[in-house]
């Protein structure tokens, strides 16, 4: 129990699991009404992840990975991550689409991938013409919690293979770094690892200290690949702007140098340049701050 | 997305924190770059003009206010939040010219903004300020200061400063290049505000506003072409220094 500040009293969430007196309650009250069931299957399918083919924007019938053989993917989720790969590593080979995500939750819709604006949200799949095993998922839209398993059914199937290589691209607001420092003299942005077991490559940055909380899909895909000992990567940039940054986007460059992306990259002063139009062309006009 | 917001406004975390102050430093981080310097008989406030849309009046988008004839402020953060610390600010200046007869010293304006910003972290109900501020003027004993105040309510004296974004790397630069012999003269001053601006302003001097006080005189702001002639200036020197090392290596 906590008390906040004007004095309500509020029940902090329990990892333990609920008391039993709560259980009999609810068990009282757990008569369901058709009408309940009705909105709660509406809303399941509502929520449902849906993963569509490019040309012919139907489901697919099988997870992607199942259908498409993979060794190397590379998931980069949140904008500065999808600039990030957008400039660096999409500009340097022929990628082809081969699939998207569509989902809905409050906090976003996805859009169509074919007349994208900047600032819209979208999971898209894409594979490399000249080595069609590499994978790449660029995902600017949130995850929701009750969607994140379906999203790892979809993608990577029920029965995994073991011969991939995974690496994630995050960024995180820098308050979520658990330290004694304040936030204001740490050297945002920065980079820190976090890595499956069976990941043996060694990596471009620090591991993330304990207590190394994860959230969301990135955490969601990582424990996936924890218990499916597929050797994953995840690279978290902690920063103070979380919307699309030069600076944040710039501090994964170490990551070009890690075994999985240094053969993908070919051109960096060109995708620089790409990087610096990317960023003016989505500057939102706001009045807030000056 | 799911972050804990389960802090109250202005009640402590386990670890000490005052979380709502932080976060509001944060604000301060979203605004664009102010930087402040003390000179010999000058004090020099250069900002980064944020980029106004077509249709709005230039002027009415300002980051550097004049609080009385001799003390003036640059701020950093929220527009509305600044916009009402610089109308108490303003009020202040004047009932204590009224009361006591006598202009406001820097310090006394500084503490004046300080205490108000630290009220509104320990007041139920509402939320600290989310701006960074800083104060240059002339005392009168012919002083020049600079002070910066932030979210929290402390306020210190600097030789010269940046708040905003990027402020970091602009105080790099200062710590780097304020020398005895930049600010010897009042242009040397000007040059350095400019120069420290530049590092962090993306599309050069167009981008950049400068204000200028000087002892015995009113704040004086400089006009576009003004701020150009400097930038000129500052390049060709720039030109000349790599001409000389290029010889020197040859």
């Amino acid at each position: 129990m906590a008390a906040t500040f004007f004095g309500e009293v509020v029940k902090a969430p329990c990892r333990a699991g609920t008391e039993d007196e709560e259980e009999e309650e609810e068990e009282e009250g757990r008569r369901e009404m058709p009408e309940d069931r009705e909105v709660r299957q509406q809303l399941a399918r509502k929520r449902e992840v849906r993963l569509l083919r490019r040309q012919t924007k139907t489901s697919l019938e099988v997870s992607l990975l199942e259908k498409y053989p993979c060794s190397k993917f590379i998931i980069a989720i949140g904008n500065n991550a999808v600039a990030f790969l957008s400039s660096f590593v999409m500009n340097s080979g022929v990628w082809e689409e081969v699939g998207c995500a569509k989902l809905w939750n409050e906090w976003c819709r996805t859009a169509d991938t074919t007349h994208l604006s900047s600032t819209e949200a979208f999971c898209g799949f894409y594979h490399l013409k000249s080595n069609p095993s590499v994978f790449l998922c660029q995902c600017s839209c949130y995850v929701a919690e009750d969607q994140q398993y379906q999203w790892l059914e979809k993608v990577f199937g029920s029965c995994p293979r073991k011969n991939m290589q995974i690496t994630i691209l995050t960024c995180r607001h820098v308050t979520d770094y658990k330290t004694l420092e304040s936030t204001g003299s740490l050297p945002s942005p920065f980079l820190k690892a976090l890595k499956t077991q069976n990941f043996k490559d060694p990596a471009c940055c620090p591991l993330l200290e304990q207590p190394n909380i994860v959230h969301d899909l990135p955490a969601a895909v990582l424990s996936y690949c924890q218990v499916w000992k597929i050797p994953a990567i995840l690279y978290l940039c902690y920063t103070d702007v979380m919307k699309l940054d030069l600076i944040t986007v710039e501090a994964f460059k170490p990551i070009l140098s890690t075994r999985s992306l240094k053969s993908l990259v070919k051109n960096i002063p060109q995708s620089t340049e790409i990087l610096k139009k990317l960023m003016t062309t989505n500057e939102i006009q706001s009045n807030i701050y000056t | 997305m799911a972050s804990r917001y389960d802090r109250a406004i202005t009640v402590f975390s386990p670890d000490g924190h005052l979380f709502q102050v932080e976060y509001a430093q944060e604000a301060v981080k979203k605004g664009s770059t102010a930087v402040g310097i003390r000179g010999t008989n000058i004090v020099v406030l250069g900002v980064e003009k944020k980029s106004v849309a077509k249709l709005q009046d230039e002027r009415t988008v300002r980051k550097i206010c004049a609080l009385d004839d001799h003390v003036c402020m640059a701020f950093a953060g929220l527009t509305a939040d600044a916009r009402v610390v610089i109308n108490r600010a303003r009020v202040e200046c004047q009932s204590h010219k009224l009361t006591v007869e006598d202009p406001v010293t820097v310090e006394y304006i500084t503490r004046f903004i300080a205490t108000l910003k630290q009220k509104y972290t320990q007041s139920n109900g509402r939320r600290p300020f989310g701006i960074s501020a800083l104060i240059v003027g002339f005392d009168d004993d012919g002083v020049p200061r600079l002070y910066q105040t932030d979210p929290s309510g402390t306020y210190h004296a600097w030789k010269a400063n940046a708040i905003g974004r990027s402020a970091k790397t602009v105080r790099e630069f200062l710590e780097k290049n304020y020398t005895e012999d930049a600010i010897a003269s009042d242009n040397e001053a000007i040059k350095l505000a400019i120069k420290a601006l530049l590092e962090v302003v993306q599309s050069g001097g167009k981008n950049i506003e400068l204000a200028i006080i000087r002892r015995n005189q009113p704040l004086k702001m400089f006009s576009a072409k003004e701020v150009e002639l400097y930038v000129t200036e500052i390049e060709k020197e720039k030109e000349e220094a790599e001409k000389k090392k290029s010889k020197k290596s040859v």
